[in-house]
C-alpha cells in the first residue's frame, strides 16, 4: 500500500486543445471534479476514469498509473 | 438549457455555497463567542422558544453538508453541484468533525463536577464547535477543489 496516483489527464486534455470545462461537458461531470482529479486532490472512482478515458479517446491505464 | 449552461450554472453555485456556508458557520460562531447565550438564564438556557434557537440553529447548518436542496436548479445542476468531489469533502469534514466531537465530548466529561454543567450545557459545548467546524471543512475542502489551476 502507500501508493499514489499520478494522472495524465491535463496532458491529454490539452493534446485535444480541451478546456476543464469542455472535457467536463464531454464526461457529464463539473468542472470542479476535471479541476480536483488534475490536480491529484481527488481520486476518481472508477466509473469516473472510464468515462474520462472514453471521453478523451484513451484508455485508463493510459490515464492514471501507480506512482 | 444545454450541458455548458449547466456546467457553468453549477460552478457559480458552488462557489456561492462556498461563501454561503463560510458566512452562515462564522455567523453562528460568532453569535455563540461574542453572546455565550446558553449560559445565561435568559438565553438558550431559558424555558421556552429562546432554548430551542440554538438546536434549530445548529441543525439547519448541518443540513448543508448533506447532498440536499437546490431544487429549483432542476436534477442535472443538481447533481453536478453535489457531484463526486462535494460529496467526498462533506464525508471528509464529518469525519474530521466526527474526531473533534470526540474530543470536545472528552474535555467536558473530565472537567471537575464543580463546573456543574447541566446536560443542554455538555451538548451545547459539543455540538456548537464540532458543527462549525465541519461547515469550515468542508467550504475549504470545496474553495480548494473550485480554485483554477
Amino acid at each position: 500500500m502507500g501508493d499514489q496516483l499520478e494522472n495524465q489527464l491535463r496532458e491529454e486534455r490539452a493534446r485535444r486543445q480541451l478546456t476543464q470545462a469542455q472535457l467536463a461537458e464531454l464526461v457529464g461531470v463539473s468542472r470542479k471534479t476535471i479541476n480536483t482529479v488534475e490536480n491529484g486532490i481527488f481520486v476518481p472512482s472508477t466509473i469516473l476514469a472510464l468515462r474520462l478515458a472514453k471521453a478523451l479517446g484513451t484508455t485508463v491505464e493510459s490515464l492514471f498509473r501507480l506512482r | 438549457m444545454d450541458s455548458h449552461d449547466e456546467i457553468e450554472i453549477a460552478d457559480r453555485i458552488s462557489r456561492r455555497r462556498v461563501l454561503g456556508t463560510v458566512l452562515a458557520a462564522l455567523a453562528f460562531l460568532g453569535v455563540q463567542i461574542v453572546a455565550r447565550p446558553v449560559f445565561r438564564s435568559d438565553g438558550y438556557g431559558a424555558s421556552g422558544w429562546r432554548a430551542y434557537a440554538w438546536p434549530f440553529n445548529a441543525s439547519l447548518l448541518l443540513l448543508l453538508l448533506l447532498p440536499i436542496g437546490g431544487y429549483v436548479w432542476g436534477r442535472r445542476v443538481r447533481a453536478l453541484v453535489n457531484d463526486e468531489v462535494s460529496r467526498n469533502n462533506s464525508r471528509v469534514a464529518t469525519a474530521a468533525a466526527f474526531w473533534l466531537a470526540m474530543f470536545m465530548a472528552l474535555v467536558v466529561y473530565v472537567l471537575p463536577p464543580s463546573v456543574g454543567l447541566t446536560a443542554r450545557e455538555a451538548a451545547y459545548l459539543v455540538v456548537t464547535p464540532t458543527s462549525g467546524f465541519a461547515l469550515l471543512a468542508f467550504a475549504w475542502l470545496e474553495s480548494r477543489a473550485l480554485r483554477d489551476g
